[in-house]
């Protein structure tokens, strides 16, 4: 039976310009450019038989990587010696925090939610304006499992408070 | 800028060198001069505590007079550190020094070897010894350095009484709680250890300061449950407790 660990991240960067070149080959490659330097040959071929980038939002930076259950640490600990992204020939320095391991996506969904909606609750407290308030709060109210789609469009906030 | 990496509490460094000439301990700058405002914590609504740190670069027995000497500047400082350079010094920051961390060098092959009976002391005084992590993500050999130091250390102390810290100037060099346990792991400790030398080793580290500062001691107060009948629902939290840890 083929086990699978699915690592949750997010890349946090200074630049904001860095969000545009989120994508999943740039993010993949990084990834794979930080293992095969911290773990060398052997380990850049353990991590990938099966890694894929699942799930990526450019908007919150969100990322899902995906990878065998025997080489989860490697690629867990290689993750921290991340150091930039690269795309379209422009690079930008940002890291890649880990915020969830799972064993399955809908774990990995059920804790993103929840992450999500603590985030906005955050930026509901550093709300000035009365109509983004109103919007974080119409999207909070409607956060649930099956409705994880809507809530992409109403966290382009966080471009606008950082 | 708010930097969302979850960390509750912060050490601000200050490092002294002593190979230069004569150097004065400057009272430390308060946090409050460098933020305007505090950063809250995320998940909670508690501002982030900044305390201050000193390190000291020891490669002489004459330097440790300072630590003795009663200055008032150095009082003033949360966390005092050491960095022996040489295998005295190391045997006397384990055994006799009035410090909160020794730092292990990352940065270079270490000149001298662990020895057990000092770590061990170290360990029952309550002295944490300390990893950083910035050199290893920025460069190739120093990487090497630092794994390779932090391995030998493993192996004498087993694992306890680690703190992993950054050494970072700029926020990109900084990593999340979580990743700096998965760098533990690279150090050699397990899972549990990793997660501790992030969390609770560096709890008892700012305790430790605490202590240290007062001079007398810490009290701790816990709730107890008074009522004989309470101590009945209580037992189950408790398992879990164990369970947990």
């Amino acid at each position: 039976r083929a086990l699978r660990r699915y690592v949750l991240c997010e890349v946090v960067s200074e630049d904001p310009r860095c969000r545009q070149c989120i994508e999943d080959r740039a993010v993949g490659l990084a990834v794979r450019d930080a293992i095969g330097r911290v773990h060398g040959d052997y380990g850049l071929a353990c991590c990938s038989i099966s890694f894929t980038v699942k799930y990526l939002n450019a908007y919150t930076g969100t990322v899902l990587l995906r990878c065998r259950k025997d080489s989860y640490r490697l690629l867990c600990s290689a993750l921290p010696f991340v150091r930039q992204l690269e795309s379209r020939a422009q690079r930008y320095p940002c890291i890649l925090n880990t915020l969830h391991v799972g064993g399955t996506i809908r774990t990995c969904q059920k804790f993103l939610i929840q992450y999500n909606r603590r985030q906005l609750l955050m930026l509901l407290q550093n709300c000035t304006n009365e109509e983004e308030r109103r919007c974080i709060q119409k999207s909070l109210l409607s956060c649930s499992i099956a409705e994880e789609q809507s809530q992409s469009g109403d966290e382009e906030d966080d471009d606008g408070t950082e | 800028l708010t930097f969302p990496v979850g960390y509750s509490a912060v050490a601000l460094n200050h490092v002294i060198d002593f190979k230069e000439k004569k150097q004065e301990i400057v009272k430390p700058v308060s946090p409050s001069e460098l933020f305007p405002s505090l950063p809250v914590v995320q998940g909670t609504s508690k501002r982030i505590k900044v305390l201050t740190r000193l390190t000291l670069v020891v490669s002489d027995p004459s330097h440790c007079n300072l630590l003795r000497s009663t200055s008032a500047n150095i009082r003033l400082y949360d966390i005092i550190a050491v960095f022996p350079k040489t295998e005295k010094l190391f045997h006397i920051a384990c055994t006799t020094l009035d410090v909160d961390l020794v730092c292990i060098n990352v940065t270079e092959k270490l000149p001298f070897y662990f020895r057990r009976p000092p770590v061990n002391m170290a360990i029952d005084r309550g002295i944490y010894f300390e990893l950083l992590y910035t050199p290893a993500i920025k460069d190739s050999t120093m990487r090497r350095y630092t794994i390779s130091n932090a391995i030998s250390l493993m192996q004498i102390c087993k694992g306890k009484n680690i703190v992993i810290s950054s050494a970072a100037e700029r926020p990109l060099e900084l990593r999340g709680p979580y990743d700096v346990a998965n760098l533990g792991l690279l150090f050699g400790l397990s899972e549990g250890e990793a997660k501790a030398a992030v969390s609770t080793n560096c709890r008892a580290t700012m305790l430790h300061g605490e202590t240290r500062k007062s001079a007398c001691g810490v009290v701790y107060t816990v709730k107890k449950p008074r009522k004989v009948e309470e101590e009945e629902t209580t037992l189950p939290a408790c398992k879990k407790a164990k369970t947990q840890a």
